[in-house]
């Protein structure tokens, strides 16, 4: 809160990135085939939840063009995080506090993160948790927010699954999981370890591809068709 | 981790890339550099089941493709929509490469049949593998290269024959050239007793014998064994000159012959001394002696003592060694077709033994006779111990009385043989071709018969039932009534094409596997199979494809690596064909002795079928690039023998 009195985070023009991501997504087309777009599929790991308190100390991505996982085109880092005690969270992705010690600060990574990121449509299993903390710093860090659109593999199979099950079946949703490695499972994927931002991202990118393109044989040809037929993202976080 | 700067440099090679390009041939040949390297040139795709991924003519590649998860069906469609399935292919395997190789259009319809993920390798880096990488080349374009056959091999052999010990592989690395002593020699008309002397002096057991005008030209060959048989029992004049005596002409070897090729070629001929050649030269001479100084337990001693065995009953215990021999011979490298061979030399050894014996036991026999081997044993393709399959043939009596004597003699000295044989450990054979059967204990003139019949008036069963006997050959006895036997077959046969076309069909009857497709054989037409009978499915093929075209150009040999070799050699079939014939029949014979082999240490009774599970990609590589092989030999049969 303190923050928001102090003129040159709050009043001063955003960074010329954050200029040049609103400028690219300002006359989104929703129409084009899906083929045309790229994604960024992206998984952030973090200190906890709290939006107020934790923070992400990895960013891993990779990119989907022409609907292929471009394994050329991938992004992995380490974020040293302003306060760097153990947390819960660090036990989970193995992530040793001396391995963040010696990382870059998100100062540095995020505007990496942002060109990488370009024009694609931000892709991640859960994706408004990882849109929620990287506007937070983007906001904080570069005064501005990201405007690409993203796309929630988590809502993507919930969709899958409804229409797999048919319109007439109650669909007990409590009792299915939606945790990446489930998911990969069910769906028999190829497997990749958890809790590495990077393989995250590419399993996530497996998970993604698939879905699509399934809903793609059954007539969604359109970015639009997609957000339409499943409510499965959002055009703004 | 490296820092991602600007929009081409790539930061991570994801070790999912890496990892699967290890665990997939030949790209587990590529050094860590390289494999990072293709990892960030790759993309990932996916496919629905059903997706359509090339189609044959017409579609351009511009990636491999690697199958991460899943499988695609290959398949062929002709102007009226007919569909020949070609092939089924699943993770690990490629697609499109000979297209890209070539630099034509697909040349197979691509279909997924499950949810298949690819990894998508540029034209381009592949080309170059291709260029750079000599396990590329070998591994697309050449199915039955060396390298391959070699790896296939040794793959066999480590990963499936345990090791009992660190047995010298001496048999299979030594060479005689290495084992041969300072060369000895006199002229041929130097004296008996001038010869001994000299071999007194050296200490040696043998000389070669040279042409008094010419140094170089060795005509024979002297031994002790010579000097106390044909002189001193004989009271020969030792004035004489060795020419009188000497054995001639010598057999020789090359230098370069592994001991095992030495030591076959003596069992064989029972010849123990022999000539080794060095560029055209006689560079010493190399004896049985001195191949058994280098071994412990081995093939030799087994028959030097079978060959010493005085009783009957001695020879059970004997017979039983040979599998122990065997999977040493497995274990030292030896290939399929030397370790048949030495098993037909054992067991033909144990069978002269026994024979012998059973002969001194029952007096001389009315007439001249010739015990045959049939089937596998009359091939020289046993395995481990096979069912009996034979017969006698015996000279035809000259009158009633001589008839009457040798029908009771060979059907009592039959039975006391097939009983001996089943204690040594070899199964009666259940269709009874046994020479106990009274119908295969003839004479030669009724053997003759039989044959005329069977190529006369081919009744499809009965020719079925008639098969094993056209692979006779002599097993103990008069060779020569064998060989008139073949000789007249050989003679009749020519003209009889019906006969020979009803053998050829009835060989193109087993249905060749597709492919392997998970753990499972794919046949033709799509159904999974899992089990694969290596015998009937893999080997019987060539073995009747070889016997159709021995009989049709009057090859004698029954073996059928020797029987495709004659064809080759007879310009009846082409050079290639016959080399990958003779590496994908004998790489498939070596699967079923591995198999065998590893069945009858864990106490099974041994068999012919392979679960597709156990195999390794490599091979199944090689048994699918057979399955092709065996195509090819249907394609030269039914073009040999159209169907009207």
């Amino acid at each position: 809160m303190v923050n928001l009195f102090k003129p040159n985070t709050w009043f001063s023009p955003p960074h010329p990135l954050i200029i040049q991501n609103r400028e690219a997504f300002a006359g989104f087309d929703q129409s084009r085939p899906l083929t045309e777009y790229t994604f960024v599929v992206c998984d952030t790991e973090l200190t906890g939840f709290d939006r107020k308190r934790d923070e992400i100390i990895s960013i891993g991505a990779v990119l989907i063009r022409d609907l292929q996982i471009d394994l050329g085109a991938t992004f992995h880092q380490y974020i040293r995080p302003r306060s760097l005690r153990h947390t819960e969270a660090t036990l989970i992705h193995r992530i040793t506090p001396e391995q963040l010690a010696g990382a870059p600060p998100l100062e540095e990574v995020l505007p990496d993160f942002i060109e990488f990121s370009g024009n694609g449509l931000m892709v991640g299993h859960f994706v408004e948790l990882d849109m929620g903390f990287l506007n937070i710093a983007a906001r904080k860090l570069m005064g501005g927010t990201l405007a690409n659109p993203a796309i929630d593999t988590i809502r993507m199979a919930r969709r899958y699954r409804q229409i797999l099950l048919g319109p007439f079946r109650e669909e007990d949703d409590h009792s299915v999981s939606y945790v990446l490695e489930d998911l990969a499972r069910e769906y028999n994927l190829p497997m990749f370890k958890p809790h590495d931002a990077l393989e995250d991202a590419i399993q996530t990118a497996y998970l993604f591809l698939f879905l699509l393109k399934k809903f793609r044989k059954g007539g969604l040809l359109t970015l639009k068709d997609i957000y339409q037929a499943g409510r499965v993202g959002s055009l703004r976080y | 981790m490296a820092v991602f700067k600007g929009n081409d440099v790539h930061v991570v090679a994801p070790d999912v890339a890496i990892s699967f390009f290890k665990g997939i041939m030949p790209f587990n040949t590529l050094d860590a550099e390289t494999l990072r390297w293709l990892a960030c040139h790759c993309r990932i795709d996916f496919f629905p089941k059903g997706t359509r991924l090339l189609t044959a003519d017409t579609t351009e590649l511009s990636y491999l493709y690697l199958i991460q998860r899943g499988g695609v069906k290959a398949f062929l469609e002709d102007d009226n929509g007919e569909v020949t399935l070609k092939d089924f292919r699943g993770e690990g395997a490629s697609i499109g490469a000979l297209a890209i190789i070539r630099g034509t259009a697909a040349n197979l319809n691509i279909e997924t049949v499950e949810d298949t993920f690819c990894f998508l390798l540029p034209r381009e880096i592949f080309l170059d593998l291709i260029a750079k990488q000599p396990a590329f080349t070998h591994y697309y374009l050449k199915s039955f290269s060396e390298k391959i056959v070699t790896t296939a091999y040794s793959e066999l052999r480590h990963h499936k024959v345990a090791r009992r010990s660190n047995d010298d592989l001496y048999l299979f690395s030594i060479r005689v050239g290495d084992l041969v002593k300072t060369l000895r020699k006199v002229a041929a008309n130097v004296t008996i007793q001038e010869a001994a002397i000299l071999m007194s002096e050296h200490r040696v057991g043998c000389l070669l014998v040279h042409d008094p005008s010419d140094e170089e030209k060795i005509v024979g060959i002297l031994t002790d064994r010579d000097l106390r048989g044909k002189v001193v029992a004989a009271g020969l004049d030792y004035n004489q000159p060795v020419a009188t005596i000497m054995n001639s002409p010598v057999q020789t070897v090359l230098s370069q012959s592994l001991c095992f090729d030495v030591l076959l070629k003596m069992m064989a001929t029972g010849i123990h001394h022999l000539a080794v050649e060095r560029g055209g030269r006689v560079v010493g001479v190399i004896t049985s002696h001195d191949i058994m100084l280098l071994q412990g337990h081995s093939p030799y001693y087994l028959f030097r003592e079978i060959r010493a065995e005085q009783q009957i009953v001695g020879l059970y215990p004997l017979a039983q060694k040979i599998p122990e021999v065997i999977r040493g011979l497995i274990g030292e490298g030896a290939k399929a077709g030397n370790i048949t061979q030495m098993i037909a030399i054992l067991n033909d050894h144990i069978l002269g033994r026994m024979l012998t014996l059973l002969e001194k036991e029952m007096g001389v026999p009315p007439v001249p006779y010739c015990w045959l081997l049939l089937g596998s044993e009359g091939r020289r393709e046993q395995t481990f111990k096979t069912d009996q399959d034979n017969a006698i043939i015996y000279a035809d009596p000259v009158d009633e009385a001589q008839k009457q004597a040798a029908e009771t003699y060979f059907a009592a000295f039959a039975a006391k043989a097939i009983d001996h044989l089943v204690n040594c450990g070899y199964p009666l054979c259940p269709g009874e071709i046994m020479a106990i059967n009274p119908l295969w204990c003839q004479p030669l003139s009724v053997w003759t018969h039989y044959f005329d019949h069977w190529i006369a008036a081919p009744e499809p069963q009965e020719l079925l039932n008639s098969i094993i006997f056209f692979d006779f050959r002599a097993g103990f006895g008069e060779a020569i009534l064998a060989e008139e036997l073949r000789a007249h077959l050989n003679r009749e046969i020519v003209g009889m094409d019906l006969f020979l076309f009803h053998l050829a069909r009835q060989c193109m009857e087993t249905r060749v596997p597709l492919s392997f497709f998970k753990n499972f054989i794919v046949e033709k037409d799509g159904e999974h199979k899992n089990r694969l009978d290596i015998k009937r499915q893999g080997l019987t093929p060539f073995v009747d494809f070889a016997r159709v075209l021995a009989l049709k150009f009057g090859v004698k040999e029954t073996n059928t690596l020797a029987r495709l070799k004659a064809l080759m050699e007879g310009e009846q079939i082409q050079g290639e064909l016959w080399s990958a014939a003779s590496e994908a029949y004998e790489l498939q014979m070596q699967q079923r002795l591995v198999h065998q082999l590893r069945q009858i240490e864990a106490g099974i009774l041994p068999d012919n079928h392979i679960d597709p599970a156990d195999l390794s990609d490599l091979e199944r590589r090689m048994l699918k690039d057979a399955f092709a092989v065996i195509e090819r030999l249907y394609g030269v049969l039914e073009r040999m023998y159209p169907v009207m």
